[in-house]
């Protein structure tokens, strides 16, 4: 593993599958692990056997689906597509995210210039 | 409702677990091949590709375990490996399986049999709507020594305008009948029972009505016929109700099926047919005031026994305050229903057996135990492996609990099998005493007992030996390499207290099974005071046309000739009825030399021919015999039993005294006693005989008799077609019914005690032989265990002598042990149940001096056989074996 590379935050990477998902529509494994490496711009170590079973989580909490489907090279794959409880819960985590983020953001400019 | 669907999602996917492994297996096989495909467009060789496609995917069996604990519910998880591996392990110690589970399912299948009788005969309520409230009234007087006597009509009309505790009181009564059809005359029962009986009970007809308390219906004579009698007579055709059965003579119609199995209290009959409660027209010559019932009451819902016995007894008093002054004694007892349905001796002694089953299947499951304690020793390697390997102790101790209670519940199957195949046994040869035999049956109560009574198994059994694993240190280097030198101190504790309770409980065992089998000794040394051996007893009723006497004693007279003239017939006589089941208390005044004295009496009064006390054996002490002087117009006379003369003419002889039955201005005619015959205890051995009179059959004929033959065969029964053939000849249309031995007959009041004999006594060995088995299986693991600390010995000079002691002595202090706790409890438990015993004491000193004894020597020959083994140990290569 690259030191360079950061890991997946704890819990993020669901948030990240349905926002791929959310963003380029419906997608195989292999393809969803692609797209998250690429957006981060292949800052992100993600392992990508952690992969599936963040999908199932998922689809048991209702919020993607998947059925069988081929890839472009012709395999048999299982594609998986965000649903409605899935977009619902995408807008409230990310509106979670940003204000999480933005909290953090303002403790860190108070450590940065102490007023 | 997402955790809900969660939940769903994982239920699903246990259902297709195989499937969801395969999907996965899929993907992940899609992914590096998505993944190689790419690299090798970058221009890796395909080899380096699947590397590299390796590498950025992650460890796959990790990244499938975390799948499938997200798809799984991890403990069920665990717990089907738990079983399949308890499965692979016990398959593997199959031995060790196979004893268990025997032991183990033979302890559960007795235990739940005996539950099963316990549930039908005690637990369950009777059949009866709110049984609880249901009292049986009994008319009482201790100086008759009477408890539980059947009242007279009067008196239990006092009793219902007088009290308030009872919603209802209703009479009934068992009585016998001529039921005459195109195939014959047979007799057959029937319960008189008041109108008001069956709604009292709660009870409804199955089919038709039942009686209503009209008096003009009456005349009619409806009548009630049983489900049995309904199926083997009509053939369950509904043509029944309606139809006419010939009684006594006199046509009866049907008016009503009665539900399968019904029964009140005790009396099972055929027919039931009403007798008017109050102010019908008084049928006979005063019958109605001189015949007594039984009387049963339902208590208001209110009310309870206490409140109901106290009125009771104040109305008891009223009562006796009109009554002449020497019946002045008499009370009203309220007794539970169900009491009378079960006696109290009964209940007892299932409760006994009941509890000696317990103890049974607690000795067992205590060897089996010892025997998983000594196999977990061996076994200790395998524990410490896998605690090295992570396992925490909750997580092995689960696995040794799963094994266990597998194993019990692999018994429990077996053993529920095995109950079964006793409860059929239990109703094709239990006791016919017991009432409510025929509704033993594997119902959800006995299943639950023996499931709870499985699992408990199971969990005794586990339970030892993991306690035994959490004591030792599970990652001890010792146990790792497999040097084990005596199998940790805790569960070589654990062993010898488990065989020290064996014996306690075998012992409490044996002494009451020695107890029973010495009351069983003393009751069959009684002398009934008669010969039962070769005698045959034949119920013989007259037809109904014979109404005078002389017409009865004329038969009676042809047929005893008829009789004693056939082959292999020694004698021959006739008494109105043998058996005594219910004696009435009667007022009798008696001459005596210092006065005419009126007193009450229990009494109990039969017509013999002249020959019956020579045809029974029963000795005449004093006195003469009847003659074929003592007909119908010579003056009356009677033949007392010794109950009866010490009793009216203490110290002097009765012989020529006279008495008559009825208070002293009776104008009831004088008997003048004859003769003193020896007591009968016709009630069975246990039972004293009571005041006995006789008087000679020609004088009073019944319409119905005993006729007991003595033949010269040892099996009177052979003769029985013979004798019948012997009286169709004289009269064709008399009905002849009950044809069976008189020892037999005599037998069936033996018949309870020898059934609890037998069974506790089977009960007692099969424990005496596990306690041997745990003692000898003990002794001989701790002579494998110690085989190096022999050696040791020996060779710094023990002799074999020694060791043997050393052995042996372990056993018998253990043994010892057990025996001193198992006597006290057997003398505490011993007068628990001193009312089965007869004529022992509970603490009866040779049961308990033998008792001892057997265990000692069963103890010294258990340890005997395995201490022969250390005695041959070689300690050279005890020594180098380790």
């Amino acid at each position: 593993m690259t030191p360079d590379k950061s890991d997946v935050l704890y819990g993020t990477l669901g948030l990240l599958v349905i926002k791929t998902l959310e963003a380029l529509g419906p997608l195989h494994g292999y393809l969803i692990a692609r797209r998250i490496e690429q957006i981060s711009g292949d800052q992100l170590a993600l392992n990508q056997g952690t992969l599936y079973p963040a999908l199932l989580k998922l689809e048991q909490m209702g919020w993607i689906s998947s059925k069988w489907g081929t890839s472009e090279s012709g395999r048999r794959v299982r594609i998986y597509t965000l649903t409605r409880a899935g977009r619902k819960q995408l807008e409230k985590e990310e509106a979670q995210w940003q204000r999480a983020a933005s909290i953090v953001e303002r403790f860190l400019k108070i450590a940065e210039n102490p007023s | 409702m997402t955790r809900l669907r969660a939940v769903l999602f994982r239920l699903r996917a246990l259902v297709r677990s195989r499937q969801m492994d395969r999907e996965i297996d899929e993907e992940i096989a899609s992914h590096l091949a998505e993944a190689t495909e790419e690299y090798v467009q970058q221009g890796l060789s395909p080899e380096e590709a699947r590397w590299a496609a390796q590498r950025s995917f992650g460890g796959v069996t990790q990244s499938k375990e975390v799948y499938r604990q997200v798809w799984s519910f991890g403990w069920l998880e665990d717990f089907s490996r738990d079983v399949r591996h308890a499965a692979r392990t016990l398959r593997r110690g199959s031995a060790f399986a196979t004893a268990s589970a025997a032991t183990l399912a033979l302890a559960i299948g007795s235990s739940t049999a005996m539950f099963s009788v316990l549930n039908a005969v005690v637990l369950r309520p009777l059949p009866y709507q709110s049984p609880e409230q249901l009292a049986m009234l009994w008319t009482e007087d201790p100086t008759q020594n009477v408890r539980e006597g059947r009242s007279a009509r009067r008196d239990v009309e006092q009793w219902r305008t007088g009290s308030r505790s009872f919603a209802g009181i209703a009479t009934f009564d068992g009585m016998s009948v001529t039921l005459s059809g195109a195939e014959g005359a047979e007799q057959i029962g029937v319960g008189s029972i008041s109108p008001n009986l069956l709604p009292l009970l709660g009870v409804l007809p199955a089919q038709g009505r039942g009686f209503s308390t009209e008096v003009a219906e009456q005349q009619q004579r409806p009548v009630l016929i049983s489900h049995q009698f309904w199926q083997a007579r009509f053939g369950g055709s509904s043509d029944a109700i309606g139809s006419t059965l010939v009684l006594d003579g006199r046509p009866s119609q049907v008016i009503g099926i009665l539900p399968a199995g019904f029964q009140v209290a005790r009396l099972d009959a055929a027919l039931w047919t009403p007798h008017a409660m109050s102010d019908g027209p008084r049928t006979g010559q005063n019958a109605a005031d001189t015949q007594t019932w039984f009387v049963v009451g339902r208590l208001r819902p209110t009310v309870t026994f206490e409140q109901a016995q106290a009125e009771m007894s104040a109305i008891a008093s009223r009562l006796n305050d009109r009554l002449p002054a020497a019946e002045r004694n008499r009370g009203i007892s309220v007794l539970p229903l169900s009491l009378q349905m079960v006696g109290t001796q009964s209940r007892l002694a299932l409760w006994m057996l009941g509890g000696a089953v317990f103890f049974l299947f607690l000795i067992a499951a205590a060897n089996v135990t010892s025997l998983s304690l000594a196999r977990s020793v061996t076994r200790a390697r395998e524990m410490a492996v896998r605690a090295a390997l992570g396992a925490g102790v909750g997580r092995i101790v689960r696995q040794l609990l799963t094994e266990s209670v597998m194993l019990a519940v692999v018994s429990g199957v077996i053993g529920t099998l095995l109950a079964l195949v006793c409860i059929r046994l239990v109703r094709a040869f239990g006791p016919g005493t017991l009432p409510r035999l025929n509704e033993i049956a594997l119902d959800v109560r006995v299943l639950g007992w023996a499931l709870a009574i499985s699992l408990l198994g199971g969990i005794l059994v586990g339970l030892a030996p993991a306690i035994a694993t959490l004591r030792r240190d599970l990652r001890s280097s010792g146990e790792l390499s497999g040097r084990s030198a005596s199998g940790g101190a805790t569960t070589r504790g654990i062993r010898r207290a488990l065989v020290v309770a064996e014996f306690a409980l075998a012992i409490v065992l044996l002494v009451g099974a020695g107890l029973l089998v010495r009351s069983w000794w003393h009751v069959t040394r009684i002398d009934p005071g008669f010969r039962p051996e070769q005698v045959l007893v034949m119920e013989l009723s007259t037809p109904t046309t014979f109404n005078a006497p002389t017409q009865r004693t004329d038969l009676y007279a042809r047929v005893l000739d008829e009789i004693q003239a056939a082959p292999g017939v020694e004698n021959a006589g006739i008494i109105g009825d043998l058996f005594i089941d219910n004696t009435r208390d009667q007022v009798v005044t008696v001459e005596r030399d210092e006065g005419t004295v009126s007193e009450g009496l229990r009494l109990r009064r039969d017509e013999v021919s002249t020959d019956f006390f020579n045809a029974i054996g029963t000795p005449l002490l004093r006195g003469r015999s009847f003659s074929a002087g003592d007909s119908p117009n010579a003056p009356l006379v009677a033949i007392v039993n010794e109950a009866m003369a010490r009793r009216s003419w203490p110290g002097r002889d009765s012989v020529g005294r006279r008495f008559k039955l009825g208070p002293r201005n009776s104008n009831r005619p004088w008997f003048t006693v004859v003769g003193v015959v020896a007591d009968m205890r016709r009630q069975g051995l246990e039972r004293e005989a009571v005041p006995q009179m006789f008087v000679p059959l020609a004088q009073d004929p019944p319409r119905a008799v005993d006729i007991l033959i003595r033949t010269s065969s040892d099996d009177p029964l052979a003769m029985a077609g013979a004798l019948r053939t012997a009286v169709r000849r004289v009269e064709k249309d008399a009905p002849i019914y009950g044809v069976a031995p008189l020892e037999q007959q005599f037998g069936v009041y033996l018949t309870q005690r020898r059934f609890q004999t037998f069974l506790l006594t089977g009960f007692s060995v099969v424990a005496l032989l596990l306690a041997a088995v745990g003692i000898y299986g003990l002794v001989q693991y701790s002579v494998a265990t110690r085989t190096r600390e022999i050696g040791l010995r020996q060779s710094i000079g023990a002799q074999a002598g020694d060791i043997f002691r050393m052995i042996v002595g372990e056993g018998l202090m253990l043994s010892l042990t057990g025996l001193a706790l198992g006597l006290m409890g057997a003398w505490w438990l011993g007068r628990a149940v001193s009312g089965l015993l007869f004529g022992v004491t509970p603490g009866d000193p040779l049961t308990f001096v033998t008792v001892s004894l057997l265990l000692t020597a069963v103890a010294i020959v258990a340890s005997y056989v395995p201490a022969r083994r250390a005695m041959a140990v070689d300690p050279i290569v005890a020594l180098r074996v380790t």
